[in-house]
């Protein structure tokens, strides 16, 4: 029954009054915005009238937009399923299959595909950077499917001849899909998607130079959860700009009148790597508690520029070149220093996610070069979506001890 | 006018500690097993050493509660993490400590202070408790001795048998099967503190280290261990006269920094 609700587009029309109805007391429009996105891309996945592609949260979602296909990001599912707090049962159904030393996101995912709760993918789509896991998890996802796997493989480097590279496999990749998909390349309608992107940016740049006043007014929280997702998944659709025109307007309303998410903002850190602890945890309670903002997070800054929407290869090859988590430390080390000015941030918390090798990696040279300019930084171990891996007590001493040592 | 009384009271996964301090030092401490009630725990120890500084609870100014159970110390004035209550304790016994390494019962770390003990960083250990006072309490049972004769007992080893695993549970099987190919205890328990030694040597290299260091915790109590990890360290370290009452000493006097503010 709950597989068959799971793949029925009528659950989706249906629960869409009823969480209207639910969050309408929720101060910020956006995150309504939100709730309704994931739930009509959920609803057209089941659809079965647009081709659904299943992509990794760093692959540039323009390109299925451009396709006229819709999304489906495993990792994003597997947040919320930890959110709502049913992340155990398909951790624990994947753990009879892969390592557990993986990380418990795509776990989680493949837990939730094993049980087939999600929407069948007709093309999967991946991208190398960032995620050293990613390849090969689409890849094992495309056999359980018997469905295509398109890769993307980002140079480690940022040259011309990178770009070119870059750009040739972009379009070798589209050019395929549509192949695969049966539907004809529309260079007019990838044109307007990246003009919808750009949308988004324009106000997603005006959000996180608000985000610079003080008191803070946005919740970390907030910024962990559904702005970073729909960073993630939302950028070329209409939802992306009108998601990010409203939280514009929401957080501009917030800073006019002075209020912070705080009663009594006493400091600001800032939260390093992309992603927070979904499941039920303290973590920011105890900083609330302490007065302590997360005024910032890394997977909310803007690191590439305006995208041509008449060059679309050539646009998004240069979008992904420019992540600054990709290639070398150097790159994100910078950023973060920028984010730490720009931000007038006190201290920093690198939430080291095991299982994600590429963060855990560079968190000891990330932390030492904040405490250089004199930032204390606490590298929080932990788990993203697997709850059996965070221990309240010690997660609650490092952040007292880090509040303490900003005191 | 009374003399002011100021209390520190760590509550720890396995021992409990109070301090009473006056302006002219420590007045009276106390160490007892936490068991299964922090909150018991804390006010037993505190009266205990209540008791043998001869005082009622009203002497005391205020209390301020460190350790993993501070949040459950109801007469606490503040709470204050162990992190920072073993640098200010290591500090005032110590005033040259730049680095405390601090292994109590289920976890360890390294913490760096400046020239006023306050802390400016810190490693802890995460997951699991191996090398802690936990991981010696199991491979006591097992080599059926007193925890408190490992130490000595480890320095009449002239060499320490390698143990490979720093799992509890792998460790005790690892160590069964060296009793069973007729290792002696002694250069077992030196292989121990060794590989505790080891572990906290390895944390601290991620952290600046610099000198003089103070080991604080229960675990300092083990003279095996405190030989291994000097030697490792390649430095002297000081070690106070009752290591595991340095946190409780800690809170203490932050609880005078709050009275006096």
């Amino acid at each position: 029954m709950t597989r068959w609700l799971a793949h029925s587009q009528i659950t989706y029309l249906g629960l869409r009054p009823v969480l209207d109805l639910l969050f309408r007391k929720d101060e910020s429009p956006a995150f309504r915005i939100w709730v309704r996105f994931l739930l009509d891309i959920t609803r057209r996945a089941c659809a079965g009238k647009q081709p659904v592609i299943w992509m990794n949260a760093f692959a540039p979602t323009e390109i299925v937009y451009g396709l006229r296909a819709v999304p489906v990001m495993p990792e994003i599912i597997a947040s919320l399923v930890a959110y709502l707090g049913w992340s155990r049962r398909p951790i624990a159904l994947a753990d009879s299959e892969i390592s557990t030393d993986l990380c418990s996101f795509y776990r989680c995912a493949l837990g939730l595909v094993l049980e087939d709760y999600l929407p069948r993918p007709d093309l999967i789509l991946s991208s190398s950077h960032l995620c050293d896991g990613a390849n090969k998890f689409f890849h094992s996802l495309s056999e359980i499917y018997g469905c295509p796997h398109l890769m993307l493989d980002p140079p480690y480097t940022r040259n011309p001849h990178g770009h070119r590279y870059m750009v040739s496999q972009i379009k070798d990749l589209v050019v395929t899909a549509c192949e695969i998909l049966g539907v004809p390349l529309d260079l007019g309608h990838f044109a307007s998607v990246l003009t919808l992107s750009n949308e988004a940016r324009k106000y997603m740049a005006k959000v996180n130079v608000l985000r610079r006043c003080k008191p803070s007014p946005l919740p970390g929280r907030d910024g962990l959860s559904y702005v970073a997702g729909m960073n993630f998944s939302s950028l070329g659709s209409r939802w992306g700009s009108r998601f990010y025109q409203s939280l514009y307007h929401h957080v501009r309303g917030k800073v006019a009148r002075g209020q912070g998410y705080l009663q009594r903002e006493k400091r600001r850190l800032l939260w390093l790597h992309h992603i927070r602890p979904y499941y039920r945890n303290e973590i920011f309670q105890i900083l609330d508690e302490h007065h302590v903002a997360v005024s910032f997070e890394e997977p909310n800054f803007l690191y590439w520029s305006y995208l041509e929407p008449s060059e679309p290869w050539e646009s998004l090859a240069g979008k992904i070149l420019s992540n600054v988590w990709a290639g070398p430390l150097e790159r994100r080390v910078e950023a973060i220093r920028k984010m730490a000015e720009a931000y007038g941030i006190d201290g920093a918390i690198h939430f080291s996610h095991w299982g994600c090798r590429q963060a855990c990696g560079g968190a000891g040279i990330i932390a030492d070069d904040l405490k250089e300019k004199g930032i204390p930084c606490a590298v929080l171990p932990g788990d993203g979506a697997d709850s059996d891996n965070y221990s309240p007590g010690q997660t609650r001493t490092r952040l007292e001890a880090l509040v303490e040592m900003l005191e | 006018m009374a003399r002011e009384i100021y209390g520190g009271v760590d509550i720890g996964s396995l021992s409990s500690e109070a301090v009473l301090l006056a302006a002219d030092g420590i007045v009276a401490y106390s160490v007892m097993n936490t068991g299964a009630n922090p909150q018991k725990a804390a006010r037993k120890c505190l009266e205990e050493a209540l008791e043998k500084a001869g005082m009622e609870t009203t002497a005391i100014s205020a209390v301020v509660a460190t350790g993993y159970g501070r949040i459950r110390v109801p007469f606490a004035a503040k709470e204050i993490t162990e992190i920072t209550c073993h640098a200010r304790g290591a500090h005032f016994l110590f005033p040259g400590t730049r680095t405390v390494i601090d292994i109590g019962g289920q976890d360890s770390k390294v913490i760096t202070l400046d020239d006023r003990g306050r802390v400016t960083d810190f490693i802890m250990n995460d997951k699991c408790a191996a090398g802690t006072g936990r991981f010696l309490e199991v491979m006591a049972a097992v080599l059926e001795t007193d925890l408190e004769e490992m130490g000595p007992r480890s320095l009449k080893a002239r060499k320490g048998v390698p143990i490979s695993s720093m799992c509890t549970v792998f460790a005790e099987s690892e160590v069964i099967s060296l009793i069973a190919e007729g290792y002696p205890c002694e250069e077992i328990m030196r292989g121990l503190h060794e590989a505790i030694s080891r572990r906290i040597f390895r944390m601290a290299k991620r952290l600046r280290v610099r000198k003089e260091i103070t080991f604080s915790g229960g675990v300092a109590k083990n003279r095996g261990i405190g030989e291994t990890i000097q030697a490792l360290f390649g430095q002297r370290m000081n070690i106070p006269q009752e290591p595991q009452i340095t946190g409780a000493l800690g809170a203490a006097l932050c609880a005078r920094d709050l009275v006096r503010k």
